[in-house]
């Protein structure tokens, strides 16, 4: 028989990468990430065995781990970051030679930078709709507003972010 | 009456922000695509919003992060630690 461990781990594994996606944008280093990501887990499975179980996880686990990072993880995301430049490296490709790999290098560390100077609601409409593939309903739950402001937020940032591949595309036309 | 009608898309103030967000993430009704798609054509601030969005998004989609295989042992160990009655995680409140 099935215990309630195997079935929050069978039904939340796989919106890993959307929670860990989502930790990313809202803390300032991988390993603050991770502990989000962790503590996101380890409150939803203390809901899930009070027998509070959602009937979609992935806003559930969004919802949580926003909760979490408005919380525990403001004090912790306002502080400077410690990141090595190394770590927003992107990993190299088998087989990409390297100068793609240079320019590849370049381009993600750029995209994180400016992901990160985006404002936090922005950055989070972001991750939930075009990373993590939510509707803008399922995103305003979330994040608690209303769906018009979700949009706003969107189009916002994807405008700021327009201006990096505007930015790049200039270049290369050069 | 059908949704787009209801929602009186087009008789909404003139919003390109929100057209464009709407538009880009592919939630207008069919109907209502068509429409924003001939609206566009002689609009220039939504052809505009919509050109900055779709480029933002693609640029957004780049930045996917797939969690790590020792960050998915990490959770599995916590959890399982957590069932057989260590401690339960983050104690300060939050909407579950």
């Amino acid at each position: 028989m099935a215990t309630d461990q195997d079935e929050f781990l069978r039904a939340t594994m796989g919106a890993m990468d959307l929670v860990f996606s989502l930790s990313r944008r809202l803390t300032n280093s991988r390993q603050d990430a991770e502990d989000l990501v962790q503590d996101t887990f380890l409150r939803a499975f203390r809901a899930w065995t009070d027998h509070r179980r959602p009937k979609k996880v992935e806003p559930w686990l969004a919802t949580i781990c926003l909760n979490l990072a408005r919380s525990g993880y403001r004090t912790r995301a306002r502080r400077p970051s410690e990141v090595p430049f190394e770590e927003w490296m992107v990993e190299p490709r088998p087989g990409e030679d390297p100068e793609s790999r240079a320019v590849g290098e370049i381009e993600r560390e750029k995209l994180y930078r400016a992901m990160r100077e985006l404002p936090e609601e922005q950055r989070v409409a972001i991750t939930l709709v075009d990373l993590s593939g939510f509707s803008t309903h399922e995103a305003a739950e979330a994040m608690g507003t209303p769906r018009g402001t979700v949009l706003s937020r969107l189009h916002r940032g994807r405008r700021a972010l327009a201006r990096l591949l505007g930015d790049r595309i200039e270049e290369v036309s050069r | 009456m059908m949704r787009w009608m209801r929602q009186g898309f087009w008789r909404r103030p003139h919003d390109p922000e929100r057209n464009a967000a709407e538009y880009v993430t592919g939630e207008l009704g069919r109907r209502a695509t068509r429409w924003f798609e001939a609206h566009l054509l002689h609009c220039e601030d939504c052809w505009r919003e919509v050109l900055l969005g779709r480029l933002g998004r693609r640029v957004a989609e780049e930045a996917r992060e797939p969690a790590s295989a020792g960050l998915r042992d990490r959770v599995r160990a916590a959890v399982q630690f957590t069932s057989e009655g260590g401690p339960a995680g983050p104690s300060e409140p939050s909407s579950t």
